[in-house]
C-alpha cells in the first residue's frame, strides 16, 4: 500500500514536471530560426502550400495559442506531422521507440552482468593486478564515446571477421514477424518464429554491445567502489566472526547492499543510453527513436523534437521512479519517502 | 564571528589566536590531503595530465610544428591525408594541415569550453541550491527545486542538442547551450547538503547570534559544500568537454577551419577506416584530457570521502 | 613513483595501444590481397560466395528520407525510387531527348497551348486495374492540387482533361518548349486505389489528405516494382511487377532494396561482403579509393544535370564590379579544385552543365591567369582600396568538402591582394540567408542540378530574376533583358530555334561573370562488378534517378 502512495505521489508531480518540460521545448521548438513549414515542403513549392502548411500547423496564432492547441493535442496523443518522415510524430514513435527500447534494454542487461560482474572481481581483488586492469578498462570505457567502439566494432566484428551482421534488425529474406510489441525478439517469439529470433538477437548484440562499453565500465567503477567501503565496515568483520561462509558474506551482506548506488546509476545510464545511441544508431543503422529524434534537430522538425524529448522525459520519470522502488527493496533502511530524487 | 565563537565557548582566546590556529589546521589538512593525493598513483598522473595539456594549449604557438595550419587559412592540397610520419607526428588531414599543431590547439577550445561553461554553470547552480536548500519548506524551494527538476527529466546532451540547433553555430552558443543544460545538477549537488546543514548545530547558533542570511548561507554552509563541489566541477570538466566534443559532431559547436577537437573528429570520420588518423589522434585527444580529469576527480573524491556525486 | 604506479602507467599506455592497434588493424587487415581493378570488369571473382538460391536484389544506398508520394518526393532517392514504382507518359532517352511511353503519341495545337495524348491500352496497375485516361487526370489534379514535389515543373500546365478512356488533353496556360521533358515528373497514380485509401479529413477540402498518408509506405502504380516493403529509416524494399508491359532484361533484378545510411565504414563492409550492388554518391574521394581497393568492386563516375557554382552577389561591393568579378575568374585554380573531385571530373564549360540539350561548346571559359586577372582587377573601381571589402565566402556545412574549394578559393585570392573570409553555414541558414540581397553572401558555394535536361531549365533557374530570392541564385542579376530572352527561348517550340537562343544567352552570361563554374558533378558510385549497369556505357539518361531503372540493369549470377 506504501509502495501504491509513493507511485501515486511521484506520478502526480511528475504531471507538474512535465507540463514544464513542455512549455520549455515549445518555446525552445518555436523560437527556431527559418519557417519551418517553408523548410517542410521546399524551397520550389509556391507560397500558397506553404500558406497552408502554416495555417494547418497553427503557425500564425500568437505563441500562448499556439501551445495551447499543442499540448490539447499532444494529450490526445497528437503530436502534429512530422517534417521528416511527412507522417505522424505518434504514428512515428510509436514505429521507432520499441527499437530503441529493445536496443536499450540489450545493453542494460549485458551492463548488468558484466558491470557487476567486473567490479566485484575488482573490489575482491583490490589493488591487485586484476583490479587495476578491470580500473584502466573502466576508465577507458567511461572517457571513450560510444559510436567509437561502434565504428570499432562493425569493422572488427562486421568487416574484417565477418560474425556479426552490420545493419538493420533483421537480416533479408527472414520474414518479419506481425508487430504486436515493437521489440522484434519478442515478436519474433510470440508468433513462434525461431529464425527470426536469432536473426534480431543476432542483429543486436554490436549496437548493444557498442553501447553497453561505457555504461559497464561505469557501473563496475561504481560497484567496486561501493563493495570496497562496506569491505572496510564492521558488520562484515562481525559477519567474518561469526564464520559464515566467504561466499555468503560477498553476495548476501556485502554486494547487496553495495548495489544500491550502481542500480541508481544503472537507471539514469538506460534512459539516458536511449537518447544519446543517435550515432549508434546511424552506424547500424537502427531505425530507432534517438537517431530520429537527432535528424529532428538538424531538420528543423519542431513536431517531432518536441514528442521526441517529451517522450524521453516520461522515460526518465518512470525510471527513476522503478529505480527508487528497487533502492528501497534492497535497502529497508531506506523509506519511500526519503526518496524525492526525479 | 570569531568573537562570538570564543565568548560561546567559554575559552577566553583572542581572535589572532584563533586565525592563527585556524591556519595551522588548514595547512595540516592540507599536507595531509597532499600526501593522501600522491599516494594515489592514478590521480597524481590524471593531475600531470591536465597540468601538461593545460600549459600545451597556452603556449601552442611556441610549441607546435605548424601554428598557422590552426590559426590562419591554410591550404596545401599536394601534402593532404599524409600518414604519420617524423615532420607530421599526427599525420595531416584532407587540406593538407599538420594534425598534431590542430590538436594542441584544439585543446585551446576544449577547455575553453569546460572553464566557461563551469564557470557560469557553478555560482548561478550553488546560490539557487544555497538558497532553496536553506529555505527548505518555502515557496522559494518550490519554486526553484521544481524548475531544476524539469531541466533534470531529459538527458542533458538532447536538450543542450535542441538549444544549440536554435541558435547560430559557433562555440559560444554551444556554452551557452551546455551551461542551460547544466546549472540544475549543481543546485540539486547543494540542495542535498544545504538542507542537511541547516539543522547543524554552528548554524543554529549563527541564527541565533543574529547573522545575516547572506553571511550565513556563504560563509557558514557554503564552505562546508565546497569539497563535493570541486569534485564535481573536476569530473564535469571532462563531461562538459564531451558534450562540447559531440556539439561539435554534429556541426553545432566550433566552426571549421578552426580546429575544435569535435569538429576534427567529424571531418575526419568520412576517411575512416584508411585515412584513420585524420579523426584517431583527436579523438585520442579527447580521451586523453577528458581520462586526465577523471583520474584526477576520482582523487579528490577519494580525498574528500564525498558520498554524492 | 613506486613500483605499483609505474605498473598502472604501463597498463594505461598498453590499453591505448591495443586501442590504436585495432583501429589500425582493421582496415588494414582486408587490403592485403589488393588486386588491381580492371577498367571493364566483366567477370566476377571466382571464389566469391555461391548465392543463396532465391530472388536476386540490387540493393543501393540512399540518404534517407525517401519520399515514395508522387505528389511529395522530389529528391535524388524519392525520385529513383518513384521511377521504378510508376509509369510516366514519356520517357528520358540517353542524348537529353524524350519517347514516348504510356503515351504513344501526342499532338499539339497550333497555338502551341493544348496537348493531346493517345495512351497505350492494357497496362494495368499492381492491383490488375486497367490504366485509363481519368487516371491521368486525376494523377495530374493530385500534384497540382497538393502543390509539392515537382509540382513547380508542371507550373505552366492548366488543366487536364480525359477526352475517352484513352485520350487525353492538357492545356498549357503559355506555350512551352519544356512542356514535355516536365511530364517526366508526372507520375500516374491508380484513382480507385488512392480514393480508396484517402483519409476524409485533410487539407485538400473534398478530397480529404489526397491519400498522402497512405501513399507515404504504398504504392499505387503500374510501374516496373511495387512496394514489398517500407521500413521508415531503414529500407525500402521493392519487387519485380511481373504482369509490368515493358520489357525487364533477362537478369534484371527480382528485388531492389534501397537502403538508409550513407556511413562510410557501414558501406565499406558492406560492400566487402558482398551485401550491397551499388552505393550511394555521397561518398568522399578517400572512401571511394578504399572501396576500389576490394575486389570486384569498382567505381563509376556518371555524368548529371548538376554543376558545382561559386555564386557571386552581384549587388554589392566589391562583387558589384564585373571587373573586380573577372579578376576572380581569372585567378581561381579550377584544375587544382577539378583535381580534388574523383578522376574524370571536368571544369565546366560555362553556365550549364555540358550534359544538357542546347550546352554550347564554344562558350568562354576562363582559366587561371594571374596576369589577366592583375589586369581586370586593376580597372575594378575598388582596386585602391580592395584590403578594406573582404569577401565573404559561405559554404554549406553538410557537404564538408565544399570546404576544401572555400580554402582555395581563398588562398588564390590572397595572391592577387582580394581579401577572403571563409565562412562556414549551414544549409536552412544558406536558404534563409540568400533570401534577401542584403544577407546573400558574396559567394556562396552551391550545387545546382537542372530540372530538365535542357541548357533553358538551367539557365532560368539560375538566373532569371524569379528565382533570385531563392537558394538558387546567390547572384541577384535582376536583369531584364536577360529575364525577357530566356522566357522567350523557353516559348520557342521549334528545338533548333530555342537551342541557338540559348547558346546566344550562355554568352551573355560568361560576359557577365556572375559566377564561378567550377565543374560539372559527376555522380560517383561504387559498385560489384558482377552488375551490369547500361549507365556505365551511357546508356540511361541523366535525369535524376534514372541511372536506377531497374529494368535495365543486370545482376548476373556470381
Amino acid at each position: 500500500m506504501r509502495t501504491l502512495t509513493f507511485i501515486a505521489r511521484r506520478a502526480f508531480h511528475a504531471i507538474f514536471v512535465l507540463l514544464g518540460l513542455s512549455i520549455v521545448i515549445f518555446i525552445i521548438a518555436r523560437i527556431m530560426p527559418g519557417d519551418p513549414a517553408r523548410v517542410a515542403v521546399g524551397a520550389r513549392a509556391p507560397e500558397w502550400v506553404v500558406e497552408q502548411l502554416r495555417e494547418q500547423m497553427h503557425l500564425n496564432d500568437p505563441l500562448p495559442i499556439q501551445y495551447y492547441y499543442w499540448l490539447t493535442d499532444a494529450l490526445h496523443g497528437d503530436f502534429g506531422i512530422s517534417l521528416v518522415t511527412r507522417r505522424n510524430v505518434a504514428d512515428d514513435i510509436r514505429e521507432f521507440f520499441p527499437a530503441s527500447l529493445e536496443l536499450a534494454f540489450t545493453s542494460l542487461l549485458i551492463t548488468a552482468v558484466l558491470g557487476i560482474g567486473l567490479g566485484t572481481l575488482s573490489a575482491r581483488h583490490k589493488d591487485k593486478f586484476i583490479d587495476n586492469v578491470v580500473r584502466v578498462i573502466s576508465y577507458m570505457g567511461v572517457v571513450t564515446p560510444s559510436f567509437v567502439f561502434a565504428i570499432l566494432f562493425l569493422l572488427l566484428f562486421g568487416y574484417v571477421l565477418d560474425l556479426f551482421p552490420t545493419i538493420g534488425r533483421l537480416s533479408e529474406g527472414v520474414p518479419r514477424p506481425p508487430t504486436v510489441t515493437g521489440f522484434m525478439t519478442i515478436d519474433s517469439l510470440l508468433a513462434g518464429n525461431f529464425t527470426a529470433l536469432f536473426d534480431a538477437l543476432h542483429h543486436l548484440i554490436l549496437p548493444a554491445m557498442a553501447l553497453a562499453m561505457g555504461t559497464m565500465a561505469q557501473e563496475a567503477r561504481i560497484t567496486r567502489a561501493s563493495m570496497s567501503e562496506n569491505l572496510t565496515k564492521d558488520y562484515i568483520a562481525a559477519i567474518r566472526a561469526f564464520g559464515v561462509p566467504e561466499r555468503t558474506v560477498m553476495g548476501r551482506f556485502l554486494l547487496k547492499p553495495s548495489l544500491i548506488a550502481t542500480i541508481s546509476i544503472m537507471g539514469l545510464d538506460f534512459a539516458g543510453g536511449l537518447a544519446n545511441a543517435f550515432l549508434v544508431e546511424l552506424i547500424f543503422v537502427w531505425p530507432g527513436l534517438s537517431r530520429y529524434g537527432m535528424n529532428a534537430i538538424l531538420r528543423k522538425d519542431l513536431n517531432a523534437i518536441s514528442a521526441v524529448i517529451l517522450v524521453l522525459g516520461v522515460v526518465f520519470i518512470v525510471v527513476n521512479i522503478i529505480v527508487d522502488l528497487v533502492v528501497a527493496r534492497l535497502d529497508p533502511r531506506i523509506g519511500l519517502r526519503a526518496a524525492r530524487s526525479d | 564571528m570569531a568573537q562570538q565563537t570564543a565568548e560561546w565557548t567559554g575559552f577566553n582566546i583572542t581572535e589572532q589566536e584563533l586565525r592563527r590556529m585556524r591556519w595551522q589546521t588548514r595547512r595540516e589538512n592540507l599536507g595531509r590531503s597532499w600526501y593522501k593525493f600522491s599516494r594515489n598513483p592514478l590521480s597524481v598522473v590524471g593531475g600531470a595530465t591536465v597540468l601538461i595539456i593545460i600549459l600545451a594549449a597556452i603556449f601552442a604557438p611556441y610549441i607546435t610544428p605548424y601554428p598557422d595550419h590552426a590559426t590562419r587559412p591554410f591550404t596545401d592540397f599536394a601534402n593532404a591525408s599524409q600518414p604519420p610520419s617524423l615532420e607530421h607526428w599526427f599525420g595531416t588531414d584532407e587540406i593538407g594541415r599538420d594534425i598534431f599543431s590542430r590538436t594542441v590547439f584544439g585543446f585551446r577550445f576544449s577547455l575553453t569550453m569546460g572553464v566557461v561553461v563551469l564557470s557560469m554553470v557553478v555560482p548561478v547552480g550553488v546560490i539557487l541550491g544555497l538558497i532553496a536548500g536553506y529555505f527548505q519548506g518555502s515557496r522559494i524551494d518550490t519554486i526553484i527545486m521544481r524548475i531544476t527538476d524539469i531541466f533534470l527529466a531529459v538527458p542533458p546532451l538532447i536538450l543542450a542538442l535542441a538549444i544549440a540547433s536554435v541558435l547560430e553555430p559557433n562555440l559560444f552558443n554551444s556554452m551557452v547551450a551546455v551551461s542551460l543544460m547544466w546549472w540544475p545538477w549543481y543546485t540539486r549537488l547543494v540542495y542535498g547538503q544545504a538542507t542537511a546543514l541547516r539543522n547543524e548545530f554552528f548554524v543554529s547558533s549563527a541564527e541565533v547570534t543574529g547573522a545575516s542570511t547572506a553571511h550565513i548561507l556563504f560563509r557558514e554552509i557554503l564552505p562546508n559544500t565546497l569539497s563535493p563541489i570541486f569534485t564535481k566541477i573536476s569530473l564535469d570538466m571532462g563531461w562538459v568537454i564531451i558534450i562540447g566534443a559531440s556539439l561539435s559532431f554534429v556541426g553545432l559547436g566550433v566552426q571549421p577551419p578552426k580546429p575544435g577537437l569535435g569538429t576534427m573528429v567529424a571531418s575526419g570520420a568520412k576517411y575512416l577506416p584508411d585515412q584513420w588518423w585524420i579523426s584517431l589522434f583527436p579523438a585520442l585527444a579527447i580521451v586523453v584530457l577528458v581520462l586526465g580529469f577523471n583520474l584526477l576527480g576520482d582523487g579528490l573524491r577519494d580525498l574528500f570521502a564525498a558520498e554524492e556525486i | 613513483m613506486t613500483f605499483l604506479s609505474k605498473h598502472r602507467v604501463f597498463l594505461v599506455l598498453s590499453i591505448l595501444s591495443v586501442f590504436l592497434l585495432a583501429a589500425c588493424a582493421a582496415p588494414a587487415a582486408p587490403a592485403a590481397p589488393a588486386e588491381a581493378p580492371a577498367a571493364q570488369p566483366t567477370e566476377a571473382p571466382a571464389e566469391a560466395p555461391a548465392p543463396a538460391a532465391g530472388p536476386t536484389t540490387l540493393r543501393v544506398t540512399f540518404a534517407w528520407p525517401t519520399f515514395i508520394d508522387p505528389a511529395v518526393g522530389n529528391d535524388f532517392s524519392s525520385s529513383s525510387s518513384l521511377i521504378n514504382l510508376y509509369d510516366t507518359l514519356v520517357f528520358p532517352s540517353p542524348d537529353g531527348g524524350i519517347v514516348p511511353w504510356l503515351a504513344e503519341s501526342w499532338d499539339v495545337s497550333d497555338d502551341g497551348l493544348s496537348y493531346t495524348f493517345h495512351l497505350k491500352q492494357g497496362v494495368k496497375f499492381h492491383d490488375g486495374s486497367e490504366l485509363t485516361a481519368s487516371d491521368v487526370v486525376y494523377s495530374f489534379n493530385r500534384l497540382k492540387g497538393i502543390g509539392e514535389g515537382f509540382a513547380y515543373m508542371l507550373a505552366d500546365a492548366e488543366s487536364a482533361e480525359a477526352v475517352d478512356d484513352y485520350t487525353v488533353t492538357i492545356t498549357l496556360g503559355k506555350p512551352s518548349g519544356l512542356f514535355l521533358p516536365s511530364l517526366l515528373r508526372l507520375f500516374i497514380v491508380n484513382e480507385d486505389l488512392v480514393r480508396a485509401n484517402t483519409a476524409a479529413e485533410g487539407p485538400y477540402g473534398e478530397n480529404g489528405d489526397y491519400g498522402k498518408e497512405w501513399l507515404l509506405t504504398h504504392d499505387a502504380g503500374s510501374g516496373p516494382y511495387k512496394v514489398k516493403e517500407f521500413q521508415l529509416e531503414e529500407y525500402l524494399l521493392m519487387e519485380k511487377n511481373e504482369d509490368w508491359w515493358g520489357e525487364f532484361a533477362p537478369n534484371a533484378p527480382d528485388e531492389i532494396r534501397f537502403i538508409g545510411t550513407t556511413e562510410a565504414a557501414t558501406i565499406r563492409t558492406l560492400m566487402a561482403n558482398r551485401e550491397l550492388e551499388i552505393s550511394d554518391q555521397w561518398q568522399t574521394v578517400q572512401a571511394l579509393e578504399a572501396l576500389d581497393e576490394i575486389e570486384g568492386v569498382d567505381i563509376a563516375a556518371l555524368p548529371t544535370m548538376t554543376e558545382f557554382y561559386f555564386m557571386i552577389n552581384t549587388k554589392i561591393p566589391p562583387t558589384d564590379d564585373v571587373h573586380c568579378r573577372r579578376a576572380m575568374a581569372w585567378a581561381f585554380d579550377y584544375d587544382t579544385a577539378v583535381g580534388l573531385e574523383w578522376p574524370g571530373t571536368r571544369q565546366s564549360q560555362g553556365p550549364v552543365p555540358a550534359s544538357l540539350g542546347g550546352h554550347n561548346p564554344d562558350v568562354f571559359v576562363f582559366h587561371r591567369d594571374l596576369e589577366k586577372a592583375k589586369e581586370e582587377l586593376a580597372q575594378c573601381k575598388y582596386a585602391d582600396e580592395i584590403e578594406n571589402y573582404p569577401v565573404e565566402i559561405h559554404w554549406v556545412s553538410e557537404v564538408p568538402d565544399e570546404e576544401k574549394f572555400a580554402l582555395l578559393f581563398q588562398s588564390n585570392m590572397a595572391e592577387i591582394g582580394i581579401p577572403v573570409k571563409v565562412v562556414s553555414i549551414p544549409w536552412l541558414s544558406m536558404v534563409e540567408n540568400t533570401s534577401s540581397m542584403e544577407t546573400s553572401p558574396h559567394i556562396a558555394t552551391i550545387y545546382v542540378s537542372s530540372d530538365l535536361p535542357e541548357a533553358g531549365t538551367m539557365l532560368f533557374q539560375r538566373y532569371h530574376s524569379s528565382t533570385a530570392n531563392q537558394w538558387l541564385q546567390n547572384e541577384w542579376l535582376l536583369d531584364e533583358e536577360f529575364d525577357a530572352r530566356i522566357e522567350d527561348a523557353l516559348a520557342t517550340v521549334d528545338q533548333e530555334e530555342r537551342f541557338a537562343k540559348y547558346y546566344e544567352l550562355q554568352d551573355y552570361i560568361a560576359e557577365l561573370a556572375p559566377s564561378l563554374f567550377i565543374y560539372d558533378q559527376a555522380e560517383k558510385h561504387a559498385y560489384q562488378s558482377y552488375v551490369d549497369w547500361p549507365a556505365l556505357r551511357g546508356e540511361m539518361s541523366a535525369v535524376m534517378g534514372y541511372y536506377f531503372f531497374g529494368p535495365q540493369i543486370q545482376v548476373n549470377p556470381h
